[in-house]
């Protein structure tokens, strides 16, 4: 388990990694984190003859808030995600989610853009910025481009991502002060990745009527799934125990995931009512924690 | 040989010597040792199930830089002498191997060719460029297949895939049926499994060409079998070989037979006349090391009314893999020759096959008869199910009492010094059996569904040479050791076991200093090197208190003996009564009570060593003792495992509340390393029942060969384990120890299975076969219809 | 295949700087062990699962087996090598030596090494944070128990010293 040979690129500047991947093209693979890469070096299943080390690119790990948005860089770890004391405030759902990824010595290293990019459907990172509805900066030498995060999730491990362009940055919308949310994982080992999951924001007003819901799904799907049907359908009614498990039923219903031989696809449908169901219940008592 | 239960070392709890260099760094494993010129190797290896092997190209390979060569099947026969097993055993076909295939493969990872280069990232690079022409074959993967008519052979030298198969039959089943109140039938299905050592395989050999030697630095549980078969295999005299094993991060078995890939390191030093050393990757590990279990059993239990078991009949079938490492029946045997344990039944028999596949083989894994006390209680449980009684009331019914001791089980093991009711008993009354019966039903009322499961284990633990007689297995259960007193007075010893990890360096010290009278700080036992210990059988089972720990506290209190005599000059006394020698003192009993003599052990070792005509008559010079001891045909401890669970039924997933364990192991050396085993073998056994599995594809494809993809169980799957001891020592061993280390995995796999069943009572399944997957239970769930509405409304609704 | 130039690469690994001549490729794992002869971190996946091979990057853990030794070029790293300084043990060795908390110790490096670094993140972690924090390092010897208790023991003696 040793990698195929490279040559190891390490720029100190954006615009350095943006020449190194216009000049190697295909032949370039960007190196943030490694903790996806790494293995798939190891194994061989990537051997590209350029590698660009990132990491020196300090300037891409940030998190700030920009008019009403929260900025992260490309290149900011899982970890300050999870301890970050703005980011609990400002947009929880990423925090507690980003807590989960791995494990501890696995989120110090690994990244936020490393995740998205790898684009792995179980993996949190993407479920969040799906339903969240975040932006993804990405930049090449002839300038940049803002893509919503779930066009930018094409498939299993594809984004819209074109040769010698590179992510610098998301941009995820703030969650509101008494808005309720949650997140919700089953994985076979604490850490591993989720059979299935659930992420949902949600908010009340006075007397329960439910005026915005996010809902997404992960793990089912060659990536993540909004659930805007079932949003719009339920808005305007009161948010009771029956409207959550109509909900649920239908979160099972609008999916088909792949039938697999060690789970089946009916299985991962149980799992995301039973997910859904926990998280609405779980976001609604999070609901206007402002009080 | 007991009487003495008072021990000044032996049962203190001292902390483990080895641990400082461990917790620093400096523990000193396999691959920290370093040759100069060490080349690398990388196997090719077959990346189908099953195919003939048309061509192998290795050209591209060769003419890589750094690239010393590339070996096959071919050169390996001209350089090795083939495995033959053939033990003269009834139902077993004798089979054979080459050190690597050379007409075909037989396993997804079965390794081709072997690629010699100047570093292992080299290895890798010119493996990928050695081109293999493969036709490819059907490829049995389940040992329905293997039986079917027709089936293809794995080995084309046998006449079909069972290559093993025995039945045998005590007292009259068929009349115990014919009487019974009622036939219970139960089937368990466990999967398979692989060992997973934290340190993979490896070695490193060494051919000196001048004095033509083969050093093989290993780590291995048994250092001299394996000094035998790599002699054996090189065609060298066993005086040409030296088996050195350093620090070893796990064995739990695997590190036991001589592998192909060893033997081809070991052949391949000698031909290029330079140290070669093999780092097996995880992957290669996980595919292609050894696997372990996959065996299938169903019993037939006839019972009356009251739950009192009057026959037992076992149909077993192990899926055994593609190659014999070991003889086919040897684990398959064990579980049937010893699955009664605990009980009191007379009327048994069973039935056994062992298959071929196209799968890794098998070998033995922490409990080689896992499975045991799974089937044995499951029946039990199967039978209050079907009858409407108790579980705990079916146990006791059928208990071994005190005074059925000893009691010779139906395949004629003879059980003494046991407690099996007496462990059940404790661990009942531990998690109160009464006041769980009552949360359960509350639970129940709120869609929770909390089980208890119960397990007593008998565990086969220290093999005797006489038990190897009776099950027609060449070998040998004896033991040797050495004790030497050197000049200055400090303690040597050494023994034929080697440890991956249990933390022999302590208690074995204790063992030696009980023996002979001195602090164990100053012993100090060597182990691991042929050259320096004894010719022993090395670590397996449960062997290492009894058949070690045992043949060292013998051979200590001989090398006490010697001391005396010495002293008795020294002091011109006539015989050495009334003297012993403690903390390193000879001490003299004057008026009913011990007196220091002023005599020191190095006062006496320095006469033996620098003055020996001063030595008593007939006394030789020199404190140099040997012993060997060969124990009992089989010793036994027992336990009761209880487990308490929580299924959560709308996604099947299991979660330990409570895990207790009554164990009686007897006499114990040290019991924090014997708590450490317990802990381990639980932990072991729950991760298994739990989370691991190797999966084949239908095509024989390896899907589990990451770590990623292999689950072992991490911090937070593991309950911790409440353990009540108890410590009936065996009359028979020296100092009455009985081994212990495996029944953990027994008892876990049954008491959690058990626990699972008991909290999907509701649902009216029962399920049989492992893992306990949440994907599997809610299938189970699912298939039954009859789910209540509360159930339904559970899975839906209300947490 | 291409075969990458070696790098001229300066790492300072335990407060000593190396300069060495590296293949690109490998791994930190590798080259902590081979070319310093740092073997107290152990490689037993590869592919950043068992955690065996924790190691620190600026302080914080990390696995070397998914990190390229070029990259540590501007960075500290710390091995087990350096925990211990001389003959004392730090509390977290010392109570996973009182506690049991190791058999064949070949996981035991990459467990100190990432307790090292969370117990200063975290002086007084509960058991379930305690476990969290674990769940990255396989053990196939203990059950993790006594190593949950050794940390939490060290954890109280830390902070203990701390007060003084």
């Amino acid at each position: 388990m040793k990698p195929a040979s490279f040559t190891y690129h390490r720029p100190g500047s954006v615009a350095e990694a943006l020449k190194i991947l216009a000049r190697y093209g295909e032949g370039a693979k960007l190196l943030a984190g490694g903790q996806s890469l790494g293995p798939m070096l190891n194994m061989r299943l990537a051997r590209p003859e350029h590698l660009v080390d990132l990491n020196d690119l300090i300037e891409l790990d940030y998190v700030r808030e920009v008019s009403g948005m929260i900025e992260i860089g490309a290149l900011t770890r899982h970890h300050r995600l999870a301890s970050s004391a703005e980011l609990k405030w400002s947009c929880p759902l990423l925090s507690q989610a980003a807590a989960t990824i791995g494990h501890y010595a696995i989120r110090q290293r690994g990244t936020v853009a490393g995740s998205l990019v790898h684009a792995d459907p179980a993996a949190q990172i993407p479920l969040i910025a799906v339903t969240l509805g975040a932006e993804v900066v990405v930049q090449s030498s002839k300038g940049s481009r803002v893509v919503p995060a779930a066009d930018f999730l094409q498939s299993i491990m594809t984004v819209d991502l074109k040769e010698a362009e590179m992510v610098t940055g998301l941009r995820f919308p703030m969650q509101g002060p008494d808005e309720g949310w949650a997140f919700e994982i089953f994985s076979r080992r604490h850490g591993d990745f989720a059979m299935a999951s659930v992420a949902a924001t949600l908010s009340l007003d006075g007397s329960g009527v439910l005026s915005a819901l996010r809902l997404g799904l992960g793990g089912v799907g060659p990536v993540p799934l909004r659930m805007q049907e079932i949003e719009a359908g339920a808005l305007g009614a009161v948010l009771d125990d029956a409207l959550i498990k109509r909900l649920a039923r239908q979160a099972a219903d609008a999916i088909e995931p792949e039938e697999d031989a060690l789970v089946p696809a009916v299985f991962r449908k149980e799992l995301i009512e039973t997910l859904t169901a926990r998280a609405l219940r779980h976001a609604v008592s999070k609901t206007g924690r402002v009080q | 040989m007991t009487g003495d239960t008072t021990f000044s070392h032996i049962g203190k709890p001292l902390l483990r010597r080895e641990d400082r260099r461990f917790l620093t760094g400096r523990g000193r494993y396999l691959d920290d040792i370093v040759l100069p010129g060490t080349l690398h190797v990388c196997f090719v290896r077959s990346p189908h199930a099953h195919a003939r092997i048309i061509g192998i190209d290795a050209e591209e390979a060769r003419a890589l830089p750094g690239v010393i060569g590339v070996f096959t099947g071919r050169d390996l026969a001209e350089w090795t002498a083939p495995l033959r097993l053939a033990p003269p055993i009834e139902g077993l076909h004798p089979v054979e191997m080459t050190t690597l295939p050379i007409h075909k493969v037989r396993f997804h990872g079965d390794p081709v060719a072997c690629v010699v280069a100047a570093d292992r990232y080299i290895a890798e690079d010119a493996a990928e460029l050695v081109s293999v022409d493969y036709e490819v074959l059907d490829a049995v993967v389940s040992a329905d297949a293997a039986l079917s008519q027709g089936a293809v052979l794995v080995d084309d030298s046998l006449p079909d895939n069972l290559v093993s198969h025995q039945s045998f039959s005590s007292g009259d089943v068929a009349a115990r049926r014919a009487e019974a109140d009622r036939t219970v039938e139960a089937k368990f299905q466990l999967h398979r499994h692989t060992h997973v050592p934290l340190e993979t395989r490896g070695c490193m050999a060494d051919w000196d060409a001048g004095r033509e030697h083969l050093t093989m630095h290993i780590g291995t549980q048994v250092p001299h079998p394996l000094r035998s078969q790599l002699a054996a295999r090189l065609r060298l005299e066993e005086t040409a070989v030296t088996v050195i094993s350093p620090d070893v991060g796990g064995g739990f078995g695997q590190k036991i037979a001589l592998y192909r890939e060893e033997l081809t390191v070991a052949a391949l030093s000698r031909h290029l006349r330079r140290p070669v050393r093999w780092r097996e990757d995880r992957l290669e590990n996980l595919t292609s090391a050894s696997h372990a279990r996959e065996t299938l059993c169903r019993t037939r239990t006839s019972v009356r009314a009251d739950g009192r078991i009057l026959g037992l009949e076992l149909e077993l079938t192990e899926d055994f893999g593609a190659y014999c490492f070991y003889p086919a029946n040897y684990m398959a045997r064990v579980i049937a020759m010893i699955l009664t344990g605990p009980y009191r039944i007379s009327d048994y028999a069973f039935d056994v096959k062992v298959v071929l596949t196209n799968k890794c083989g098998n070998g033995p894994m922490r409990a080689p008869m896992a499975i045991t006390s799974w089937v044995m209680d499951g029946t039990i449980d199967a039978v209050a199910r079907e009858l409407g009684l108790d579980p705990l009331e079916v146990r006791r019914i059928n208990a071994l009492r005190q005074q059925d001791l000893p009691f010779t089980m139906p395949t004629g093991e003879v059980l003494e010094d046991v407690t099996p009711l007496e462990t059940l008993e404790a661990a009942a009354k531990a998690i109160d059996v009464e006041d769980f019966r009552a949360r359960q039903a509350q639970a129940r009322e709120q869609g929770r569904y909390l089980g208890l499961g119960i397990c007593t284990v008998v565990e086969s633990t220290t093999y005797g040479s006489e038990f190897y007689k009776a099950a027609g297995i060449p070998g040998s259960g004896h033991e040797a050791a050495w004790v030497r007193i050197e000049p200055s007075g400090a303690v040597n010893a050494s023994v034929g076991l080697m440890g991956t990890g249990q933390g022999y360096e302590t208690p074995l010290a204790q063992a030696v200093a009980e023996g002979l009278g001195v602090p164990p700080e100053v012993v100090k036992v060597h182990m691991g090197n042929t050259d320096i210990a004894p010719y022993g059988m090395g670590s397996r089972g449960g062997r290492g208190a009894t058949a070690g720990g045992g043949t060292l506290f013998l051979c200590a209190q001989k090398a006490q003996k010697h001391v005396l005599e010495i002293a008795v000059g020294m002091l011109n006394l006539n015989d050495a009564r009334g003297l012993r020698l403690k903390d390193g003192i000879v001490e003299r009993m004057i008026d009913g009570a011990w007196v220091d003599t002023g005599i020191s052990l190095a006062d006496v070792a320095r006469r033996a060593y620098l003055d020996p005509t001063a030595l008593p008559e007939g006394v030789s010079p020199g404190l140099d003792i040997s012993y060997t001891y060969d124990p009992p045909p089989m010793t036994y401890s027992n336990a009761t495992h209880v487990c308490e669970v929580e299924v959560e039924a709308d996604t099947g997933r299991v979660s330990i509340a409570r895990y207790i364990v009554a164990e009686d192991c007897g006499t114990v050396l040290n019991p924090l390393v014997v708590r450490g085993q317990q802990q381990g073998a639980v932990a072991m056994g729950l991760s298994g029942a739990l989370f691991e599995e190797v999966v084949y594809d239908e095509s024989g494809q390896n899907l589990t060969a990451t770590l990623a993809d292999y689950l072992v169980a991490t911090s937070c799957e593991l309950p911790s384990i409440e353990i009540i001891e108890m410590n009936t020592p065996n009359k028979r061993t020296p100092a009455g120890i009985k081994g212990m280390a495996e029944g953990g995995i027994m008892g876990a796999i049954g008491s959690i299975a058990n626990a699972v069943n008991d909290a999907l009572e509701p649902f009216g399944v029962a399920l049989e076969k492992l893992p306990l997957t949440p994907q599997s239970l809610r299938a189970l769930m699912r298939e039954k219809d009859q789910v209540t509405e509360t159930v339904t409304e559970v899975r839906t609704g209300k947490e | 295949m291409t075969t990458a130039e070696a790098k001229s690469v300066s790492i300072v690994v335990n407060d000593e700087t190396y300069d060495l001549m590296l293949d690109p490729r490998r791994l930190l794992s590798d080259v902590l062990r081979e070319d310093l002869h740092l073997t107290g971190t152990h490689v037993g996946c590869e592919h950043g699962v068992c955690g065996a091979c924790t190691i620190l990057i600026d302080g914080r853990p990390a696995r070397a087996c998914l990190t390229f030794a070029v990259q540590m070029e501007g960075h500290e790293v710390t091995t087990i090598e350096a925990v211990s300084d001389g003959a004392e043990l730090t509390p977290l060795q010392q109570a996973l030596h009182q506690e049991h908390g190791l058999q064949c110790g070949f996981c035991t490096a990459g467990i100190i090494m990432t307790f090292e670094a969370y117990l200063q993140e975290n002086p007084d972690p509960s058991e379930a944070e305690i476990r969290d924090v674990l769940s990255g390092n396989l053990c196939r010897c203990t059950g993790y128990q006594n190593i949950v208790s050794a940390v939490s023991k060290a954890a109280a003696v830390m902070r203990e010293r701390g007060r003084e």
